[in-house]
């Protein structure tokens, strides 16, 4: 990184301060929004529809701009507007809802698309390294199969070893199981827990519970654009010093 | 599903249109007293005439004894050049022609002026669709460009081009840049063709770029890439796909509009027919082998693309 910020302790990879976003049409995205994310922590973030998880995901890799405050990621402010995005991006890799695999590709030049084209890695290594992270996820013998040809949770695995084919320091989830058949979300949060164990940073957008409570150190909830509260998962689901939330938990938990 | 008698039965019923659709016409032409003539439409095809040699300079003929080649000498210096190879003879001994005098004939096939003509036809098409290619994927990608410069003057062309007749468009181009940048016939109608049909592919790629949902651009940046790596490998590729159907029906556009050319000094097919109208009196059936052969043209490249698009479709 071209400019590493002094002011952050090193162990920080994402520094998110008093951030606000406004769209273009007057919806209030984000809300005076401040997050930290250490090396190797794995943050869940919850909350309703519409509370503004999405968007914060996505300031974090410069997808999303923000209106005010300021975020810095691997100690390079993110929305400067000197900031090498593209560079940036290399090192955090993103994982949406709908897997966004590019179909016209099979599964392994979908993994070895980027590693050529951005970082300029040649052809043998690519696909070695394209290999070896199929397996990880336990798709070696889709290598040939287009994105079209595979269940969700097989394209959302492919999606994942994707990202990871650029060996980024962090990981970001949007929702990724929330488009898959129930009965292939496990498989999917199996990778997930894996990446985890792995001290992989990640910072996961998510309805499984399950998932939050055993994985993540630290919880993470929003309503209305803005963080309402966080704790350790197990106060955060067993005793959290919040009304919303207990008020959200009783939903979702019922 | 309809059962096979019905089936055929409308079968017959769309011969019997057609049938009396050509005996109408038929009729009709026998009322003005035509005197159909199909058997001159052959040598405008192909042609048994032959090759004509002709004088490189003005000279004196000299046939040689045996009669199978001749000698010229030349007028004004000192040229002389030995012409052979050929079947008939047109000149006699030491009689004096100019340049360009047709002297001997080598007999064969040889193609037609239609044949020819389809061939310029061809071969403008095909020249202006690579640049109108070009244009259109340059246009389109400013049309869908937030770079404010790109998007007007991707807008601007795209407007002013479907805002105007092509044969206006023609004119200026011939007459105009033809004189002031001193292009040929054939630059100044495949620059004519090409920013024509430009225009309107620069609409079909805009169509085909915004139908790529917006998760693949997103995806492919998230990974790193600019927006140029990101349209050239994931969204180009699937958007050539889509528009494939709509950029062949250009295409053969961009051929039937060829014909507007031959008001330059160009011989395209539609000038070769009306060039062999004006000399055999027969515009009814040139014309109609005229319609015959831009079909055939046409019809060849809709089975080219749909056999492209199966291919595409596959994989
Ligand atoms: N591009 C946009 N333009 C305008 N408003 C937007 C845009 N994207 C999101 N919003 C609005 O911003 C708010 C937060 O959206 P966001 O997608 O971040 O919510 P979310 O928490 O991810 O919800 P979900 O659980 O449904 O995915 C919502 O009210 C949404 O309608
Ligand atoms: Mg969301």
């Amino acid at each position: 990184m071209t400019e590493p910020v002094s002011a952050v302790a090193p162990e920080v990879l994402i520094d998110v301060r008093d951030v606000g976003k406004t769209f273009a049409n007057g919806v209030v995205g984000l809300k005076n929004v401040s997050l930290q994310v250490r090396r190797g922590e794995v943050v869940c973030i919850i909350g309703p529809s519409g509370s503004g998880k999405s968007t914060l995901l996505r300031t974090l890799n410069a997808l999303e701009t923000i209106t005010c405050g300021e975020i810095h990621v691997l100690g390079q402010s993110v929305h400067a507007s000197k900031a090498d995005l593209n560079r940036l991006r290399t090192h955090v890799g993103m994982v949406f809802q709908s897997f966004n695999l590019f179909p016209h590709k099979t599964v392994l030049q979908n993994l070895m698309l980027a590693p050529r084209v951005v970082a300029g890695v040649g052809e043998p290594e690519a696909r070695r390294r394209a290999e070896q992270l199929l397996a990880k996820v336990g798709l070696a013998d889709k290598a040939a199969a287009h994105p079209g040809q595979l269940s969700g949770g097989q394209q959302q695995r492919v999606a994942i070893a994707r990202a990871l084919a650029m060996q980024p320091d962090i990981m970001l989830f949007d929702e990724p199981t929330s488009a898959l058949d129930p009965e292939k979300v496990n498989e999917v949060l199996d990778v997930m827990q894996v990446l985890a164990r792995e001290g992989m940073t990640m910072c996961v957008v998510t309805h499984e519970m399950g998932f939050a409570r055993a994985v993540a150190h630290r919880v993470v909830f929003m309503e209305a654009g803005e963080i309402v509260y966080q704790d350790a998962p197990q106060r955060f689901f067993d005793a959290p010093d919040n009304e919303r939330l207990r008020g959200f938990l009783g939903q979702v938990l019922k | 599903m309809q059962s096979s008698s019905h089936r055929w039965w409308w079968y017959g019923v769309y011969v019997a249109v057609l049938v009396a659709f050509g005996a109408t016409l038929y009729m009709a032409s026998k009322r003005i007293e035509y005197s159909w003539r199909w058997e001159r439409i052959p040598q405008y095809l192909v042609s048994d005439e032959g090759t004509e040699l002709k004088a490189p300079y003005d000279g004196f003929v000299s046939v040689a004894d045996d009669g199978k080649s001749l000698t010229l000498k030349e007028l004004k210096g000192g040229r002389h050049e030995t012409i052979s190879g050929f079947d008939d003879l047109l000149v006699g001994d030491g009689d004096l022609v100019f340049q360009n005098d047709p002297v001997a004939r080598k007999r064969g096939l040889v193609a037609g002026p239609l044949t020819l003509g389809l061939w310029m036809t061809l071969k403008l098409s095909a020249v202006a669709l690579v640049f109108a290619m070009l244009l259109g994927l340059v246009a389109g990608l400013g049309r869908v460009s937030r770079n404010p410069a790109a998007y007007a003057l991707a807008t601007s062309y795209v407007e002013l081009i479907r805002g105007t007749p092509l044969l206006v468009q023609i004119f200026i181009f011939y007459f105009f840049f033809g004189t002031v940048l001193k292009l040929s016939a054939f630059t100044a109608g495949v620059a004519a063709l090409a920013v024509f049909t430009g225009a309107y592919i620069a609409e079909i790629m805009r169509a085909g770029i915004e139908a790529i949902p917006r998760g693949q651009m997103e995806a492919a940046r998230s990974l790193g890439m600019s927006v140029p790596q990101a349209m050239r490998h994931v969204v180009l590729p699937q958007a050539f796909k889509k528009t494939l159907p709509p950029l062949a029906g250009q295409f053969i556009n961009l051929i039937k509009d060829s014909s507007l050319v031959s008001v330059m000094a160009l011989t395209d097919l539609t000038k070769a027919g009306r060039e062999v109208v004006a000399s055999t009196f027969s515009p009814f059936e040139v014309w109609f082998t005229v319609a015959v052969m831009y079909l055939l043209l046409t019809g060849t490249l809709s089975v080219l693309v749909r056999r492209l698009e199966k291919r595409l479709a596959h994989d």
